[in-house]
């Protein structure tokens, strides 16, 4: 019964359920990690808005606005050179009007302080994470910008009623 | 309150924009350039603006020693959502990050952490964001859940096809 092509053929199972197991625990790893990571952005942008808004209370909102930016250009710097990334010099071929697009920070930034003064964190967010989606949409409604044209599907739609709703259960 | 509201949509569309023309400088350079470049940008526009609305008085300011370390806050930011969207894909990491920015706003406003004005924690505020992360889930993962269901939709029309021919 035994004889050892049987067993061979036994043994080739065993390892293939091995590999396959190994493949599963890789791919959980894989996206347990990128879990923690996406998390963990959440938490430092939310971080981000309370921080510039502290800052802002004794500083002012355009020093405080100006303060991080450098700081973080600073240690984006740093980082460019220690990866010694050499890609910044193909930012000449980079559309003026895409390159320029880091400009916007001061509005966006001035919006989100004053608005996390006047209203508090959670409905600033709500709000930012609700107009985000609308003008994405629309951009890929239109393939502006050189984005990919995408048409508006039902299930964005709903979502962004969901969102509305949500603010105004915030609020009321 | 209406003020608020509207600088925060102002701002998040902003955002939007900026997201998109990122993403264009990205087909050229590496992500780290690319911060770089931002960065840069947006401490200039600041540095002007401030200059422009508040003359040399921009810089008189005491600050703490901490203010001079917010900006490791933004580039984690980066560094995060990067390795989120590598392991992840974007719409699944870009959902996620959003729902955990909301939860964490909620724990936030209402623990009222680094002097920032408590809001009291109350089950219809827990309600609301549960709802507005529902509305982020829907909204990013929807369309590829509609299309694999037409998909399906498809594949089961073709099967009948194949067994009233046969």
């Amino acid at each position: 019964m035994f004889n050892a092509s049987h067993y061979l053929g036994h043994m080739s199972f065993l390892r293939l359920i091995l590999s396959y197991t190994v493949g599963l625990t890789e791919r959980c790893v894989k996206q347990l990690k990128g879990t923690l990571f996406a998390l963990a952005g959440g938490f430092f942008l939310t971080f981000q808005s309370v921080a510039n808004a502290t800052i802002s209370d004794q500083i002012g909102t355009w020093q405080a606005a100006a303060m991080t930016q450098l700081t973080g250009f600073v240690l984006a710097i740093i980082i460019v050179l220690t990866l010694r990334d050499r890609s910044y010099k193909d930012l000449g071929q980079v559309p003026k009007l895409y390159a320029s697009g880091g400009a916007l920070a001061a509005i966006v930034l001035f919006s989100n302080i004053t608005a996390v003064h006047l209203m508090g964190v959670t409905l600033t967010i709500g709000i930012f994470l609700i107009a985000q989606l609308v003008a994405a949409i629309i951009i890929d409604k239109f393939g502006w910008f050189d984005m990919i044209k995408k048409n508006i599907s039902r299930t964005q739609i709903i979502g962004v009623c969901l969102m509305i709703l949500g603010v105004i259960v915030l609020k009321i | 309150m209406v003020i608020g509201i509207l600088l925060a949509l102002l701002g998040g569309t902003l955002v939007c924009l900026q997201n998109t023309f990122n993403a264009n400088v990205k087909k050229q350079v590496s992500v780290w350039s690319t911060t770089m470049l931002v960065l840069a940008l947006g401490f200039l526009a600041s540095f002007a603006a401030g200059l422009a609305f508040e003359g040399t008085a921009l810089f008189s300011f005491d600050a703490d020693l901490w203010f001079w370390f917010s900006g490791v806050v933004g580039v984690g930011v980066v560094a995060c959502v990067t390795q989120g969207v590598q392991s992840l894909g974007p719409s699944r990491a870009i959902s996620l990050v959003m729902v955990s920015q909301i939860f964490f706003g909620l724990v936030w406003d209402s623990l009222g952490w680094f002097g920032l004005e408590q809001v009291p924690f109350t089950f219809q505020s827990f309600l609301g964001v549960l709802l507005i992360s529902g509305g982020v889930l829907l909204f990013q993962l929807g369309p590829a859940i509609e299309e694999k269901a037409r998909g399906q939709k498809q594949r089961t029309a073709a099967r009948r096809t194949v067994k009233v021919n046969g």
